[in-house]
């Protein structure tokens, strides 16, 4: 019993370690460069609620003093609300910081592989204690 | 007004029929959501069933090792795996049956081995794809492209996220309407034949009829360009919907392809009722990707164009 509870579990690590990098609509690695990562702090304009993904407009602030628009790729809006975000979420104007990867095609488009809030509370993250939606329409 | 009322007892008549204890209604909206996989991983070897804390263990560990913000160290894996739990929606739930695969036949609970002739097949489209990546749309997944979607079927199986699916019913019809890419899918259930051999359509062509309470659907003239797990233009799928309580469906499914599997296989999905509604998907609205994804390619040739040595 103990012994074939333990490969159970070893085999449940291998089904999502195997499965989960590859199960987004289309293939990330096609569409942003891993030799260009970007970190960007910028103020949200607006949120484009999409299929097959959802988009994040942000301003971006250059050391020149100009602005430039970034957008920014999410999941699917329809899971996005479903989990608890909202279009009250992320209203314009909300800062965040964007850690992701920039376009192949070298426009103002990146993914966000992480986005936090300048105090540092992360965005988007399933993990407990987070700030995710999904913990607080738990509690 | 009276002939709205006629038209209600008309379809009341035909979804319970008189004298009989059937119950003939699959309608609402549904959730195929479980993080049960398809095949039985192969640690698993011969077990088929998990016992109650087996069954508990295994949804706690695949939910504690989901709910973590996993970063990988090298780059490439780190764009690869843009995903988080967040975005996802697979549930907490292992199947109510506490199977350890939805595959249920052959016991091994394993998609049956691919013909020499399949794997040809496999091999040489892999290899086209990889060659043809980035041409154009062609070369792309037809997922990536908003046609097909590989958990919206036919068959219907669970995938990372909007795994639902809304059924209505008429007398002579019922629609299965999948959440993921767009799909809609009209089934007579009138008793006309398939549509010519000729014919072929990327979901293929669906047939239902009643078997006392269970609806059975049967898909034939799948496109040449659709294959599912292996699958060729032979494909014979056979779905069987049963209303197992009024929260509960059965759906299970066979796949029949003698020219690409080299024996049949059947496997078996609880679905729940669902809160809904259901989102539309739209598709090809946003997706960017496939513009991102050419462009940068065509930004690359530019680039190796560019940095040739002159003749």
């Amino acid at each position: 019993m103990r012994k074939s509870l333990a490969i159970a579990i070893a085999a449940a690590g291998l089904v999502i370690a195997g499965a989960a990098p590859v199960w987004a609509h289309h293939a990330f690695a096609a569409e942003f460069d891993s030799n260009k990562p970007l970190k960007l702090h910028g103020v949200v304009t607006k949120m484009e609620w999409i299929n097959p993904h959802a988009w994040i407009h942000i301003d971006v602030k250059n050391p020149d003093g100009t602005v430039t628009n970034w957008m920014v790729e999410g999941g699917s809006p329809n899971t996005l609300l479903r989990n608890g975000f909202t279009k009250n979420s992320l209203p314009p104007g909300t800062e965040i910081v964007v850690d992701g990867y920039q376009s192949k095609d070298e426009s103002n488009k990146m993914n966000g592989r992480d986005i936090t809030f300048p105090d540092g509370r992360k965005l988007f993250v399933g993990s407990a204690g987070t700030g995710a939606p999904s913990d607080k329409s738990e509690k | 007004m009276k002939g709205c009322w006629l038209l209600v007892l008309i379809g009341a008549q035909a979804a319970f029929p008189q004298g009989r204890q059937v119950q003939r209604d699959l309608e609402g909206i549904w959730s195929n959501a479980t993080i049960t996989p398809l095949e039985r991983p192969a640690d698993l070897g011969g077990k088929a069933t998990f016992t109650p804390e087996e069954a508990a263990a295994y949804e706690k560990q695949v939910v504690a090792r989901g709910n973590v913000d996993n970063r990988p160290k090298n780059a490439e894996a780190d764009v690869a795996s843009a995903y988080n739990q967040f975005w996802y929606d697979r549930g907490t739930k292992a199947v109510g049956t506490r199977r350890t695969s939805l595959i249920v036949d052959p016991p091994d609970g394993r998609i049956p081995a691919l013909t020499a002739e399949a794997q040809k097949r496999v091999q040489e489209t892999r290899a086209w794809m990889e060659a043809h990546a980035t041409d154009g749309p062609e070369g792309r997944s037809l997922g990536e492209r908003c046609i097909v979607w590989f958990t919206a079927g036919p068959p219907m199986l669970p995938g990372p996220y909007n795994n639902n699916f809304q059924i209505v019913q008429t007398r002579d019809q019922v629609v299965i309407l999948n959440e993921m890419i767009h799909d809609a899918r009209v089934i007579p259930l009138d008793g006309r034949p398939h549509v010519a051999e000729n014919i072929r359509q990327w979901r293929g062509d669906s047939r239902g009829h009643w078997e006392g309470s269970t609806l059975v659907v049967d898909t034939t003239n799948f496109s040449d360009e659709y294959s599912f797990r292996g699958s060729d233009r032979n494909l014979h799928l056979t779905e069987r919907f049963t209303r197992s309580s009024p929260d509960t469906l059965l759906y299970q499914f066979t796949v029949e392809d003698p020219t690409a599997f080299t024996k049949p296989w059947t496997a078996q999905i609880p679905v729940t009722r669902a809160k809904g509604p259901i989102y539309e998907y739209a598709c090809h609205e946003g997706n960017y990707a496939m513009v991102d994804i050419l462009a940068g390619a065509r930004k690359a040739e530019q680039k190796a164009a560019g940095n040739k040595p002159p003749k």
